[in-house]
C-alpha cells in the first residue's frame, strides 16, 4: 500500500476495530500489524491522541493471566467521527476504482487502434 | 535492546512533555512488553517491532510542541516547536533556518519602523505646542496636521506589519507540521 495513505488510514482502522470490540493496546496493535506493516510503536501515540480528542476512553480490567490491562473503548464522539471517516473512505475508493476502470478501457482502446 | 533500555531512551527523549501524558505512554509501552513476554517473545524482539524509541519520542515531542504553539502563540513556544522539529533531523529545516531568521528579523524591523513613525507624529504634535523650545516650527496648525497624518500613517503601517508578522508565523507553523508528517511517513516506509 502507498505509504502516504497509511497514517490517515491507521486512525480509521483503530476506530473501526474498537467499534467491534473493546481492546487492550497489545491486542489492537496485533490486529493491525497482522494486515498492515507499521512499526508497532506508532499505535500508542495515536491512541493517546484519540483519547485526548475524546474519541476513545480507557478503563482498567483484570486479565486471566494476572496483571491489569488498559482497555480502549469508542465514545459517542468517536462513533460519529468513525462514521464520517468511513463515508470519506468509501467515496474515495469508489472514485479511485472509477478512474482505474476508466484507464483500463482507455488502454484497451489504444491497443485496438495500434493493431 | 532490552525493555529497560527501551523505556529509558524513551523517557530521556520525552522530557518536557506533561507528566501525565508521559506516564500514560510509558505505561502503554510497559504493558506491551509484559504481554509480549507472556506470549513467549523476547524483549529484543518486542523492542525491534515497536520501532526506534528515539525517533518515536522525537516525533511525539515535535507534535506536542507544535500543538502548544498552535494553542497559544508565544516566541518561547514557537522556538521550542521549531527546534523540536529540527531535532527530527530533517535537513530541509536547516536550509530554511537562514531565510527564516532573515525574514523574521526584517518583518520585525518593519513593525518597529511603524511604531517609530507613530512616535515621530506624536513628536511633531508636541513640538507644535512648545514654540519656545522648537523655534523652527513655522505654523503650529500645519504642524499638528502633519503630526496627525504621520501618526495615522504609522498606525496603518503598524497594523499591516502586525498581520504580516502573524501570517508569517502561522505559515511557518504549518510548514513545521508538514515536515513532521513527511518524516513520520518516511519512517513508516522504512519499516
Amino acid at each position: 500500500m502507498n505509504i502516504q495513505f497509511k497514517k490517515g488510514v491507521l486512525e480509521l482502522c483503530v476506530l473501526s476495530i474498537l467499534e467491534q470490540k473493546n481492546c487492550y493496546g497489545y491486542e489492537l496493535v496485533n490486529k493491525i500489524s497482522h494486515s498492515i506493516s507499521v512499526s508497532e510503536g506508532t499505535i500508542y501515540p495515536l491512541l493517546s491522541r484519540l483519547k485526548k480528542e475524546g474519541y476513545v476512553t480507557t478503563y482498567l480490567k483484570e486479565s486471566q493471566e494476572g496483571p491489569m490491562r488498559k482497555y480502549y473503548k469508542l465514545t459517542n464522539t468517536g462513533q460519529d467521527v468513525l462514521a464520517k471517516l468511513k463515508r470519506e473512505w468509501y467515496s474515495f475508493i469508489k472514485a479511485v476504482n472509477h478512474i482505474l476502470k476508466g484507464s483500463d478501457i482507455g488502454e484497451q482502446g489504444a491497443i485496438y487502434t495500434t493493431i | 535492546m532490552n525493555k529497560a533500555q527501551y523505556i529509558q531512551l524513551f523517557k530521556e527523549q520525552l522530557k518536557g512533555l506533561p507528566e501525565r501524558d508521559l506516564e500514560e505512554l510509558i505505561y502503554d509501552y510497559e504493558e506491551h512488553f509484559t504481554i509480549g513476554l507472556s506470549e513467549g517473545r523476547s524483549e529484543a524482539e518486542i523492542a525491534d517491532s515497536l520501532g526506534n524509541p528515539k525517533t518515536l519520542a522525537k516525533e511525539m515531542k515535535a507534535n506536542y510542541r507544535i500543538s502548544i504553539v498552535e494553542e497559544t502563540f508565544t516566541f518561547n513556544n514557537f522556538y521550542r516547536a521549531l527546534f523540536a522539529t529540527i531535532g527530527l533531523g530533517f535537513l530541509n529545516l536547516l536550509f530554511i533556518l537562514g531565510p527564516f531568521i532573515g525574514i523574521a528579523v526584517s518583518l520585525f524591523a518593519i513593525f518597529v519602523s511603524g511604531i517609530a513613525i507613530i512616535g515621530s507624529g506624536l513628536f511633531v504634535i508636541i513640538a507644535s505646542f512648545l514654540p519656545m523650545l522648537f523655534h523652527n516650527v513655522p505654523d503650529p496648525l500645519l504642524a499638528i496636521f502633519v503630526g496627525l497624518a504621520l501618526g495615522s500613517l504609522g498606525g496603518l503601517w503598524t497594523i499591516a506589519s502586525w498581520y504580516l508578522n502573524k501570517y508569517f508565523y502561522l505559515i511557518t507553523i504549518k510548514y513545521l507540521k508538514f515536515n513532521v508528517k513527511i518524516i513520520s511517513n518516511r519512517r513508516m516506509n522504512n519499516d
